[in-house]
């Protein structure tokens, strides 16, 4: 090894303690790759239903009601934590790797370990970071309540569903199944909220009498049981508060655009140096960098509405933490919801109507929503490794040129698309959203886009995986 | 307005490169569309209904867990 202190090698006593899947040894065929998928996403739901025990109660305003969609977490189960562990650790490393904080050399299969191992030891010290401030924040009810056995069992239990979550993730990430773990729950997770709200048998009273929480079953209910169809149907459109069947047409219209756009690509020919005419194409997609720029915008806004409501609660007089965010419960859902500040600001206005009423606001969310989505999306591909520096290079190694170009102009090349790409894919990510919001869609704009990508690319791989297995019988 | 043109310069050539690269970008005919839509749709439907099930078996049962304690 070089002679200088590395960083990672801090970790190297940490490797034996930490609980770690098995690489396959073998090809891991298709069908048994979909049953480990389906296997892990199972323990994963039944997770996120199983009830905390201990706890005291959960009423009061869920400070993390922002976070839940892109988390994949539920209030008072033992998946309460959802994948955030994960998804933090993940962050940082590649933050710290790409900026070179952190010395990594990806030939040297020591480093990628020692990388995967420092990966998992801050997701286990995050999960149980959290698990700790859960509880001393009061979350489950106040400490004095719970006392100190519950306490430490309801950490526990919430260390050890993050422990599953990181050893499902990295069973499917080692070859045993489809795609990461991390986009299978925050996806299903997404999907499931949009079907519940359309689907959902359970009652809410919001002062028109009971009436059932799913859209399309609230629908046919007001037809069959109300004698005025019209005003039924009129109600099962556009009642409020309540998900209605504006909602989800607005969702599936959004859908229909993503899926559109995810089409969109700039294909540049290449061929390799080696095999004689072998030709070949490296495709530059309109949304280079898929929904990374929504996730990270999405969490940038969620710890800003977290430190404001916690400031808030604490200081509400003072006059920073107020041009901060103002917070008032809502009479309806009992979330704590933006009033005024800044955090009011990047909030999604409520409606198209609600958006004439306040110009400002809207206009100032429009231009954050984009500038974030660019500006992340600019920024991600240089720390991800995907900027036209990172593909020349991989390209260059995989004794691939470009017709017509000679080798030293390929990255060249690749810098007239891949920047703009990235910082005009966010921007319509952002757009997107923007747009899925105003329209009323359920999940959000947000949730909408991640499920939507996320699927885009699952089946991406469900095509490459199967056409190994073809070739694979085909040979 | 020298400070305004140095300003809106960067935007106007962001713009000027946005427009070339989707004039350049291969766009998904209809055909190419439908199949896409058609199996994002089955996938979406799919995971949304295995949570929802999972979701609607586990309220009863939890309904008796929490009951019980």
């Amino acid at each position: 090894m070089g002679g200088g202190f590395r960083v990672l090698h801090l970790v190297r006593p940490f490797l034996a303690f930490l609980p770690e899947v098995q690489s396959a040894d073998r090809k891991v065929p298709f069908r048994e790759k979909v049953i480990y998928t389906v296997i892990s996403l199972f323990i994963f739901l039944v997770c996120s239903q199983l009830p905390l025990y201990g706890i005291h109660s959960t009423t009061g305003a869920d400070p993390f009601y922002w976070m839940r969609v892109i988390l994949a977490s539920n209030r008072g189960t033992v998946m309460e934590l959802g994948i955030t562990p994960i998804v933090t650790s993940g962050l940082v490393m590649q933050l710290l790797a790409g900026s070179k904080i952190i010395e990594v050399d990806n030939n040297v299969r020591e480093d990628r370990a020692l990388l995967n191992g420092a990966q998992k030891l801050l997701g286990i010290l995050i999960a149980i970071g959290e698990a700790v401030a859960y509880v001393l924040s009061g979350m489950y009810g106040p400490v004095g309540q719970l006392g100190v056995g519950n306490a430490i069992l309801i950490i526990l239990q919430l260390f050890f569903a993050g422990i599953i979550v990181i050893c499902l993730d990295e069973l499917l990430q080692k070859g045993y199944g489809l795609g990461s773990g991390i986009s299978l729950f925050i996806a299903t997770n997404i999907c499931e909220s949009i079907i519940w709200k359309a689907f959902s048998p359970t009652t809410i009273n919001t002062g028109r009498g009971a009436e059932f929480e799913g859209a399309v079953i609230a629908l046919f209910h007001m037809l069959i049981t109300k004698s005025n169809k019209v005003a039924a149907l009129r109600q099962a459109f556009y009642r409020q508060n309540l998900p209605n069947v504006t909602n989800l047409l607005a969702t599936v219209l959004i859908f229909l655009i993503v899926i559109y756009f995810q089409g969109f690509r700039v294909v540049l020919p290449v061929r390799s140096k080696n095999a004689r005419g072998q030709q070949g194409s490296y495709p530059i997609k309109l949304f280079y960098t898929s929904n990374m720029p929504i996730i990270l915008q999405s969490a940038l806004v969620s710890n800003l509405y977290f430190i404001s409501q916690l400031l808030y609660r604490k200081f509400s007089g003072n006059f920073f933490v107020n041009l901060l965010g103002q917070w008032k419960e809502s009479e309806y859902s009992g979330q704590s919801i933006p009033v005024s500040g800044l955090a009011y600001l990047i909030t999604a206005p409520a409606s198209f109507s609600d958006m004439a009423a306040h110009p400002f606001h809207a206009l100032f969310y429009i231009v954050f929503m984009l500038t974030a989505c660019a500006l992340f999306s600019k920024t991600w591909i240089e720390v991800s490794g995907s900027s036209a520096r990172d593909v020349a290079k991989q390209l260059k190694e995989q004794q691939m040129v470009m017709p017509g170009h000679r080798e030293s102009n390929l990255q060249k090349e690749l810098n007239r698309y891949i920047p703009t790409a990235a910082a005009f894919g966010g921007v319509c990510i952002g757009a997107l959203t923007v747009l899925a919001d105003f329209m009323g869609a359920i999940g959000s704009g947000t949730g909408i886009l991640l499920a939507v990508t996320i699927i885009y690319q699952y089946f991406e791989t469900f095509e490459k995986e199967k056409a190994s297995e073809l070739g694979f019988f085909g040979f | 307005m020298e400070a305004i043109d140095s300003a809106i310069d960067p935007l106007r050539d962001f713009a000027k490169s946005s427009v070339r690269l989707v004039q350049r970008c291969h766009k998904p005919d209809r055909k190419e569309f439908t199949k896409v839509a058609v199996r994002t749709a089955i996938g979406f439907v799919v995971m949304g209904f295995v949570g929802f099930f999972v979701k609607l078996v586990f309220i009863p049962i939890n309904n008796i867990i929490v009951g019980s304690s």
